[in-house]
């Protein structure tokens, strides 16, 4: 056990035991009563649909190999400046393919600049129920995912699950939850209801988020 | 009557006359009202979230020693620590001291009830700390100097053009008032504090037990960057807030998600372990998670209210509240405001002193019916009326106008002429003209009312001559 | 012969009697023998709502035992229906709270009544005019009844039934509330008021008519000319011979 120096946790303890003798009157059926979601019978099409209505822009191809292209087309739209990519086997021959005269910072010499126009990750998982994206700190680390306008994800139709009850079972499975110090479910760029409860996009996250589905595994 | 109870009054009075105040919350409100209508679809059975949510909750509540003990256990074999804070005081003292001992210069700080509940920015900035709200809500009531207006939206009091006006003269460049423009100034005054900070504080919406896990729903990305950037991470959280299993997040969050604003779910459902594995870029060296009691526990022990520690902060039964929507966020006068603050603030901080904001509702029952773990708000709201008579907390005249009402009504004939006399005496003072005025016995209703026409005889005397016949 | 109880509220029987004797036409009218046990005063409600459960847990000793033996007990408020129904449960204990509970399953809000137990949807009533239903919060959130009294107006001959905006938002009238937060109240109120005023109609109806007495006294005082009707005096008004036409307009506060 952990030495711990606050004499306070004792008495917190003490007080919430002695609190919960005296049993609370109602008991609530700790059963699920009733199916919660409707199941998910297309998770592809789901996500597509999902995605849609949250603002993830979604480019579907049909290989590993038309990801290179996919972005070229994307890098039009991105201001010129840094863009920030996970420095791992599947991403690195990508982006020779389309780097251009782009300035790259790799994960691995450190987190994104401030001023990176747009970061490159891949996931750990896609979530057709809400169309989402989950990512940890393996993809390029916690800032890769937040600090630039834009966050492109490559990702595999492989990753796709339907819910977020199959995303933990997917997370867990690979020992993810143990091995990240974090996780995170993307749902879109980041947004604000706080000016007369009105939705603007586009907050202190990126303004857009692009999920490359391919069809096919990455590698 | 004491100082919190008068300031209510007079607070309330002044909002409910406020025509202009009434339709920018009627707005906001339609907009959310619209927004959880269209989320709605996205349930095959409400009820049954909501009966999930609440069997969460009831479990990690009643067995709360044992899932916050996983927990503590989980977040320290990841190498964070954990601090019980039995007051506000301690958990401030707490995060003083680190941010002294680290010589932290500069905090950015997300969205924390229990942060505003504690007073802790105030604290910090007193030791020379800078600290920014980076919540876009929280930094316009920090920038105004006033204290959040509402759960989830602090500043829904304020139309875009206050906004505006408010960011042109805290930092300039305003050019218009287009909520967009608007959050983008925001963005870029905030940018430098992200980057340049020691310290993130952040609150925390469930900590996950099985797992040591922090997990936090933030909808602006600047719960994110407080966690990701700066180079200690600390969480001030109540001790309720504890889930059993990573698992339950699974129903947890999209019902948040609608209840909170009207979403399918929010944007950034982060769930933070502990500070950076060695094998990751980057990330907090530091993490502390702080535990706060604040009377939580005492709260446990009534076992007949022990289900509002079930409450997830969503914010919805504000949303709902047709006394809220008239008096305003700020009337309150508490932390934590609308049907939940009023359940909950008399426990928190003194029935003596928060008594008023339970008697301060119609009993409507809207709170109830919005909760998404189901507590049975305004059941609890007349608890804590039976609970202030109880401890003889209420004015003598009261206490002697329902003995008098007690004996009246234990008594058909004293009831039958009792009545017939009022009825007699009101409609000798309505014939003179004296509706409204001191000498109207109608008087407290008839200053906000039209005097009705008062009956002439009883049910009961016209009932007599109709059997009769 | 079938016969209910009737439960008159206490401020029903002082100040809105004509609303017990419009339920009682009704409840005859679809055959029903009718019995009123003089016995009663209230069923409690203002002292539990305020706080004051000791008080209040006498009352309700007293109205069980009143109403023990009756068949049906038929209630013109869903406010007092709920006391007893939902509340006398939180407030006694042991032997009188069984008790309670054996009540509860015999006592019934008025449109509840005809509806669910009657199960008569068309009581032969006329009221040729433009009515909105205002969701009274007991009635709603405690009873659930939403769809009850609507039916028994859209069953009326000559009644147009509109929508109000935001008819489930409460009145504000919350018996104690009123006068302890006066402002607060009428504010409420007033929204209330203006969205009536919105719909366009003639009337506001409710199973409710502590509501109703707020809002008329608010209608009133801003000098609207919406009328409030509790719907038993809608359900009591029959077709007139046409001499009595313009005569049959009863408003609430009539005698």
């Amino acid at each position: 056990m952990r030495k711990n120096d606050d004499p306070g946790r004792d008495r917190i303890l003490a007080r919430i035991q002695r609190g919960l003798r005296n049993p609370a009157p109602k008991h609530p059926p700790l059963e699920q009563s009733g199916t919660i979601f409707a199941a998910i019978i297309d998770p592809l099409d789901r996500f597509r649909k999902e995605c849609g209505q949250n603002g993830t822009e979604c480019l579907i191809v049909p290989h590993a190999g038309a990801v290179a292209e996919a972005f070229e087309g994307l890098l039009e739209s991105i201001p010129p400046g840094e863009i920030f990519v996970q420095d791992v086997p599947e991403l690195r021959p990508m982006v020779t393919l389309w780097r251009k005269d782009r300035s790259i910072r790799w994960s691995s010499e450190g987190r994104p600049a401030e001023q990176s126009q747009a970061t490159v990750t891949l996931a750990e998982a896609l979530v057709a129920q809400t169309g989402s994206i989950f990512v940890s700190a393996a993809c390029g680390g916690r800032a890769a995912s937040v600090v630039a306008p834009v966050h492109i994800v490559v990702a595999s139709i492989q990753q796709l699950v339907p819910d977020l009850g199959a995303a933990f079972a997917r997370l867990r499975e690979r020992g993810t939850v143990e091995n990240s110090s974090m996780l995170c479910l993307v749902t879109g760029p980041s947004r604000t209801a706080d000016i007369e409860k009105i939705i603007v996009m586009g907050a202190h996250g990126p303004r857009r988020v692009i999920v490359i589905l391919s069809l096919e595994p990455l590698s | 009557m004491n100082t919190p109870a008068k300031e209510f009054l007079r607070s309330a009075a002044a909002k409910s006359a406020d025509l202009a105040h009434r339709s920018t919350i009627r707005t906001g409100i339609d907009h959310y009202e619209a927004a959880v209508t269209r989320t709605g679809a996205r349930f095959l059975d409400w009820e049954a979230a909501r009966q999930r949510c609440q069997a969460i909750k009831w479990e990690a509540i009643n067995h709360l020693d044992k899932y916050l003990l996983e927990f503590e256990s989980r977040v320290q074999d990841r190498g964070g620590h954990v601090f019980w804070a039995e007051t506000a005081a301690d958990a401030r003292g707490y995060v003083s001291e680190l941010a002294a001992r680290k010589n932290v210069r500069t905090v950015v700080k997300s969205k924390s009830m229990v942060s505003e509940e504690i007073d802790l920015r105030q604290d910090l900035e007193k030791q020379g700390v800078k600290v920014f709200e980076t919540d876009l809500g929280e930094l316009i009531v920090q920038l105004r100097d006033e204290p959040p207006y509402h759960l989830m939206t602090p500043a829904m009091h304020l139309t875009r053009t206050e906004i505006a006006n408010l960011f042109q003269e805290k930092y300039g460049g305003v050019e218009s008032n287009d909520p967009q423009h608007l959050v983008d100034i925001a963005r870029r005054a905030l940018r430098d504090a992200f980057f340049s900070a020691e310290m993130g504080i952040t609150g925390a919406n469930f900590l996950v037990a099985d797992s040591g896990i922090v997990a936090l729903t933030t909808n602006e990305g600047n719960g994110r960057l407080g966690s990701s950037l700066p180079r200690i991470h600390v969480v001030v959280t109540g001790i309720e807030k504890v889930i059993p299993r990573m698992e339950d997040l699974a129903v947890l969050w999209p019902t948040l998600a609608r209840s909170a604003v009207g979403q399918s779910i929010a944007c950034y459902n982060t769930l933070i372990g502990g500070p950076r594995n060695a094998n990751e870029p980057d990330g907090p060296e530091e993490f502390h998670v702080v535990l706060l009691d604040n009377g939580r526990s005492e709260l446990l022990a009534d076992a007949e209210q022990r289900e509002v520690l079930h409450c997830i902060r969503c914010g919805a039964c504000l949303n709902v509240c047709p006394v809220f929507r008239k008096i305003g966020g700020h009337s309150y006068g508490t932390v934590y405001g609308g049907p939940i603050g009023s359940v909950l603030m008399p426990h928190l901080g003194g029935l003596n002193k928060f008594q008023h904001l339970s008697f301060a509702s119609s009993l409507c029952g809207a709170c109830t019916s919005a909760c998404p773990v189901k507590i049975d708000l305004h059941h609890h709201l007349l608890q804590n009326r039976r609970n202030a008579v109880e401890s003889a907390e209420r004015p003598f005249s009261e206490r002697l106008a329902f003995k008098l009402w007690r004996w009246m009504m234990m008594g058909p004939m004293r009831f039958a002429i009792l009545g017939g006399a009022a009825r007699a005496s009101l409609r000798a003072a309505h014939a003179l003209g004296l509706e409204g005025t001191r000498l109207d016995p109608m008087r407290p209703w008839t200053k906000t009312h039209a005097p009705p026409a008062i009956p002439d005889k009883s049910f009961r005397a016209q009932w007599r001559t109709i059997a009769k016949k | 012969m079938k016969r209910v109880a009737l439960f008159i509220p206490c401020f029903v029987d002082q100040l809105e009697p004509k609303t017990g004797i419009d339920m009682a036409r009704v409840l005859q009218r679809i055959g029903y023998a009718i019995d009123f046990p003089e016995a009663q005063t209230c069923c409690g409600q203002p002292g539990f709502n305020s706080g004051y459960w000791r008080e209040a847990r006498a009352l309700a000793e007293r109205y069980i035992a009143i109403f023990r033996d009756a068949d049906f007990v038929v209630c013109p408020s869903g406010s007092c229906t709920t006391m007893v129904r939902v509340f006398y449960k939180d407030l006694l204990e042991g032997a009188a709270r069984e008790a309670a509970s054996n009540l509860s399953s015999r006592v019934f809000e008025f449109s509840e009544f005809l509806v669910k137990v009657a199960k008569i949807t068309d009581v032969g009533a006329d009221f040729p005019h433009r009515v909105t239903y205002h969701d009274a919060c007991h009635a709603l959130r405690e009873l659930h009844l939403r769809e009850e009294p609507r039916e028994l107006l859209r069953h009326v001959k000559n009644l147009e039934l509109v929508e109000m905006p935001y008819s489930e938002e409460c009145c504000g009238f919350g018996g104690t509330f009123s006068t302890k937060f006066p402002m607060i109240s009428a504010a409420m109120g007033e929204t209330k008021a203006a969205n009536a005023g919105a719909a366009n109609v003639e009337y506001v109806t409710s199973t409710d008519p502590s509501c109703l007495m707020h809002i008329d006294g608010i209608l009133r005082s801003r000098k609207s000319p919406v009328r409030t009707i509790h719907l038993a005096s809608i359900l009591a008004q029959r077709e007139l011979p046409n001499e009595n036409r313009s005569q049959s307009v009863m408003t609430q506060t009539s005698q």
